[in-house]
């Protein structure tokens, strides 16, 4: 189990979350490798659909970010 | 439903919160990753 | 030596100069290059995969053929090395405030970590002291005010509690603070509020303490006390300074300096220099905050183009128009490039394991990486490969969309593919960047990102954008200085201007204005002004003028105006809000009461009408900050240091016999108007400073005027009888709600309007097309109110010489079909783009106008009946990318 590495989907607005996830990457700061971000133009643009598939298809964890 | 607290995440970030980003990404990766894989919504294979 | 890092650490005799650096490319350093000194090594040249280095590069002169010239050279840190007590070249713990910066910089030679530079150990207890090499005649020849670094010691001790935590000690000695920029007030009181101590003591000695890295100062407290206090840090704030290859070119191009060595300007003209043709920006014009610089930069690029209107476009070269290849219907064809960004991504990411595995994805034609894939040869290469292998899709894979997407999608453009048919995978900034420790996981979150992306381009259509006219004329609300300085640039650039103005006079303010800070007579200077305006007939000027309602976007306003009664539409593309400020009328010190006591206006009147009683006057007094830096108005009225100063002067020679006490909290004469101050303390006005928690009493004994204050610095209560007192009175915003409503622009709790950005973006507003200057933005002297209205003219030609503008491709769009006519999407829209259809088969189904939609997606996820579609991020598109998850790597 120790190996397990979960995936967590992310959902991030683009002028948002999306933006503070590039700085951060100009700050080199280091974070945990488990995410994979969906760029979506507003958390308006959110549907419970989404969230919801992303489970069923095999994600350990969803996260959305305004 | 019952979606396990702690699958879902929401938060608020502005884009000049790059700190705050990456706390909330060691939060949310802790928390899923203290849940163990997730089985219960994962369609059947088949 | 790192220059960048103020040479806190080494670099490389290669490098680049700075991580944000464009463009970033590696450059040699010539001094320390052994092959350019000694002829030895060459091994870059072995190295470099692309052939780049080329060590024969020499400067080149080049004669260019211009018409006018804008300066923007800048300025120089003081260097404290010249003044020995404060031991900065022989002690490492201090530090100069640039240093200090890059101490605190994420990207700095400590990421971000708080350790002082003797032994790396985290300092407790950190000293900042300011104006070095400002406002000081006996150390240095810089008498002027830097104006920017009490702020940026203020936020440097901010920084540093929010780093350390709260038991750092930030102690911060001034002569005076000035935050007299716009929200810097709330800023200082918010640091007094974290605990940051502010000493009001000027340092003149620090002593290493033997045996320890730590430094003592001894100082002189506000009650006389003598007190020594260690430190483990010292930063010294260090000022401004016009760096002499700058004086000699100031020289060689035959333009005046002030004492100060700035560029002389006049307050009406603030960006010219004296001589015809050459104007300039930022500190060459004084010592200035971002903010101001950008300002500046602004209008001076409006005044250069006034000068030289009839040539515009006459040396432009027309881009080629690429025609698009139809693509619908056609499988997809994907090209997918992975970029190095040369070791920034294929220092952690396995680049070529990317690039292989993308080659599997299903409808992939083509895999390549690139070295950098925005650099000019690789975008055509890319351009020749996506048209040799006829590619109908492309993925880059590299840095982040949010910079650099549409340079790709020009490259798309150019090969005839829709610029939408393209999609980024983000993997230096959200991948190799954060996960350097994790080459592993990293490589394998590329692919799973480059899989992502490829299954969305996959889905991608070709999108239109519409493209709109944009109406040539301007709309300036308001005919103060500001907006009348706005009207005058805009049609000295050709475009006609609708000038409203409330009132029933143009002028604004200015027309109670004496004298500027630079003493110029404001009235002649403005009734000048005022003369262009009414005579040029590009400008028509609306008096006792209101706007009832506004609608419409960017480029096609509509306006309805009311004249006395009578109503008018005007359309235009444009929009100047310059609605000022006024003075606030006080209820203390006796001011209603006692007719001795004026407001500063009111003494300028005086002036103005050349008032014979003012020279019969023995004993004048100024109260300062009347109605400022209260907690009701939390903010620094910024002109009212300097209008009392001149106006103490101007009584002085008067009467030179005067006796003249000017009440203070702190006196914020920045700039080169501290000479003013400087010129009042020498011909006698007496500074008495006051605390706000202790302020002077005004009373009227049988008939008299008195003045009862506590003298702050040597606690003593004092007795002034005056003939005459001002206030300074604190600068009003009017009430900006209906305007703001009109455009949907923000207004701050101050009641002034909020700009697009604090630094960047002064003079616009975030909604496209409408622009801000003057008093509207924050309380600021004529100078820089004229400068604004320049700076806001010249952002709304940058608009306006496009004469079309494109919409955005990725809107929204319903399917009239299937709305079920609820109306949740036009009540949920924060831009008023859905509307019902009002003829037709469909009426009284939802539409969307394209020209508003800003692509939220706000109706898409609120559409109960699923009618409503997002192109580019379509259900379809993003349930692609989920999907893509799923396989396993
Ligand atoms: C108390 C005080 C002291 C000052 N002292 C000095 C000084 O010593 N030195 C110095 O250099 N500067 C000083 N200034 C600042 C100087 O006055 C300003 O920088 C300059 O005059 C501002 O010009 P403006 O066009 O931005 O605003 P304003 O002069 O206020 O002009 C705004 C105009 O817009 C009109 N208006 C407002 N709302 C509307 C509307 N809805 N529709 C149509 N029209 C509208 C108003 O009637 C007014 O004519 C002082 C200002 C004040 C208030
Ligand atoms: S008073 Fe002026 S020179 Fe002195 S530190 Fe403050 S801003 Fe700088
Ligand atoms: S008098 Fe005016 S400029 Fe001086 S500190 Fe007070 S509010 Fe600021």
């Amino acid at each position: 189990m120790s190996d397990w590495e979960p995936k967590i989907v992310s959902f991030l607005c683009n002028w948002c979350s999306y933006g503070a996830a590039d700085l951060a990457g100009v700050g080199r700061m280091q974070y945990p490798p488990n995410i994979r971000v969906v760029r979506i133009p507003c958390t308006g643009r959110m549907s419970p659909k989404f969230a919801l598939a992303a489970l069923r298809e095999g994600a350990d964890g969803v996260w959305v970010s305004g | 439903m019952g979606i396990e607290p702690g699958r879902l995440h929401f938060s608020w970030v502005s884009s000049a919160e790059a700190t705050k980003f990456v706390d909330v990404v060691k939060k949310v990766t802790s928390e899923v990753k203290a849940l163990g894989p997730n089985k219960q919504f994962v369609k059947k294979k088949g | 030596m790192d220059v960048y890092n103020s040479g806190l650490v080494q670099r490389k005799a290669i490098y680049v100069e700075y991580a944000q650096a464009v463009p970033l490319k590696y450059c040699i350093d010539p001094e320390n290059c052994i092959y350019l000194t000694r002829g030895k090594c060459g091994n870059c040249a072995k190295v470099c995969p692309a052939g780049a280095i080329d060590y024969e590069q020499k400067e080149k002169e080049l004669t260019l053929n211009v018409g006018s010239i804008v300066l923007a050279p800048g300025f120089k840190s003081f260097d404290p090395s010249k003044l020995d007590f404060y031991n900065y070249a022989s002690h490492k713990n201090v530090v100069t405030a640039l240093e200090f910066e890059r101490i605190l910089s994420a990207s700095g030679p400590t990421m971000g970590h708080l350790a002082r530079v003797s032994d790396k150990k985290e300092p407790k207890k950190i000293a900042w002291f300011q104006c070095v090499g400002s406002r000081d005649v006996n150390k240095c020849d810089n008498a002027y005010c830097s104006s920017v670094c009490c702020m940026y010691a203020i936020k440097e001790a901010a920084i540093a509690k929010e780093h350390a935590g709260n038991d750092l000690d930030c102690a911060i000695f001034y002569m005076d603070i000035r935050t007299h920029g716009k929200d810097f007030e709330r800023y200082y009181d918010n640091a007094k509020d974290k605990g940051v101590r502010f000493v009001n003591s000027r340092i003149h000695s620090v002593l290493p303490v033997f045996g320890t890295d730590d430094l003592e100062v001894r100082y002189v407290d506000e009650a006389g006390k003598l007190i020594t206090e260690v430190f483990d840090m010292i930063v010294l704030s260090t000022g401004f300074e016009t760096p002499p290859e700058v004086v000699k070119l100031a020289n060689d191009l035959d333009i005046d300096l002030t004492v100060g060595n700035f560029a002389k300007t006049s307050a009406f003209d603030p960006v010219a220099t004296s001589r015809e043709g050459i104007y300039i920006c930022g500190s060459i014009a004084g010592p200035r905050d971002i903010p101001q610089s950008v300002v500046d930069s602004s209008a001076a690029a409006s005044d250069a183009g006034e000068i030289l209107s009839s040539a515009r476009n006459s040396l432009t070269t027309v881009k080629e128009v690429v025609p698009e290849t139809p693509v619908v219907g056609d499988p997809p064809k994907i090209g997918v490039f992975v970029c190095k960004c040369g070791i920034n991504i294929a220092g952690v990411v396995d680049v070529e394991a990317v690039r292989d595995y993308a080659a599997s994805l299903p409808y992939v034609e083509y895999v390549g990486d690139n070295l950098y894939s925005c650099s000019q040869d690789t975008q055509d290469a890319m351009a020749d490969i996506i048209k040799s292998k006829n590619l109908n899709r492309v993925v880059v894979a590299a840095c982040t969309p949010k910079t650099h997407e549409p340079l790709f999608q020009e490259t798309l453009i150019g090969s005839g593919l829709n610029k939408y048919l393209f999609e980024m995978a983000n993997i230096r900034n959200q991948d190799s960047w954060v996960h350097k420790n994790n080459p592993e996981l990293a490589t394998q979150k590329a692919m799973d990102l480059v899989r992502m992306a490829v299954s969305k381009v996959a889905l991608m259509e070709p999108l239109e954008e519409a493209e709109l006219e944009i109406n040539q004329e301007a709309l300036v609300i308001g005919g103060g200085i500001a907006g009348l300085t706005s009207s005058q640039s805009l049609a000295g650039q050709g475009y006609n201007v609708h000038l409203v103005e409330k009132s029933d006079v143009l002028g604004g303010q200015a027309l109670n204005i004496y004298k500027t800070a630079s003493g110029e007579y404001v009235q002649e200077n403005l009734t000048a002004l005022i003369n262009k305006v009414e005579s040029n007939e590009k400008i028509k000027v609306y008096l006792e003028t209101e706007i009832v309602s506004t609608d419409g976007f960017v480029g096609n306003f509509r306006s309805i105006l009311s004249t006395g009664g009578e109503e008018k539409n005007i359309e235009y593309g444009v929009s100047i809000v310059a609605t000022g400020a006024s003075a606030l009328e006080p209820d203390e010190y006796n001011y209603k009461s006692d007719e001795r006591v004026l407001t500063s206006l009111e003494l300028d009147r005086r002036f103005i009408n050349n008032d014979p009683e003012l020279s019969k006057i023995n004993s004048a007094a100024f109260i300062q900050c009347v109605g400022s830096r209260e907690p009701d108005r939390p903010y620094c009225s910024r002109v009212c240091c300097t209008h009392s100063i001149e106006n103490a002067l101007e009584l002085k020679k008067l009467n030179p016999e005067m006796n003249i006490y000017i009440l203070y909290r702190d006196i914020r004469t920045f700039g080169e108007r501290e000479y003013l101050y400087k010129q009042a303390r020498q011909e006698g006005v007496i500074f008495i400073k006051y605390s706000v928690d202790n302020k002077p009493e005004v009373i009227n004994r049988d008939g008299r005027l008195i003045i009862n204050i506590v003298d702050h610095v040597l606690r003593l209560p004092v007795e002034i009888e005056v003939d005459l007192l001002t206030l300074a009175t604190a600068i009003l915003p009017p009430n900006n709600k209906k305007i703001a409503g009109f455009y949907k622009v923000p207004v701050n709790d101050d009641g002034m309007f909020v700009e697009k950005h604090a630094k960047l973006g002064p003079s616009e507003f975030a909604t496209d097309g409408v622009f801000l200057c003057g008093l509207a933005h924050y309380p600021k002297p004529i100078e820089e109110s004229v400068a604004q209205g320049k700076a806001a003219a010249s952002r709304a030609i940058t608009l306006l010489a496009k004469k079309k503008t494109n919409t955005i491709g990725t809107i929204a769009k319903i399917f009239s079909m299937n709305c079920s006519s609820c109306g949740v999407c036009i009540s949920i829209c924060p831009y008023s783009a859905p509307s019902y259809i009002e003829e037709g088969p469909f009426t009284g189904k939802a539409q969307i106008n394209p020209v508003l939609c800003k692509g939220c997606g706000l109706c898409v996820a609120s559409c109960r009946s699923g009618a409503i579609n997002l192109k580019g991020f379509d259900n379809d598109q993003i349930f692609a990318q989920i999907y893509a998850l799923k396989e396993a790597v």
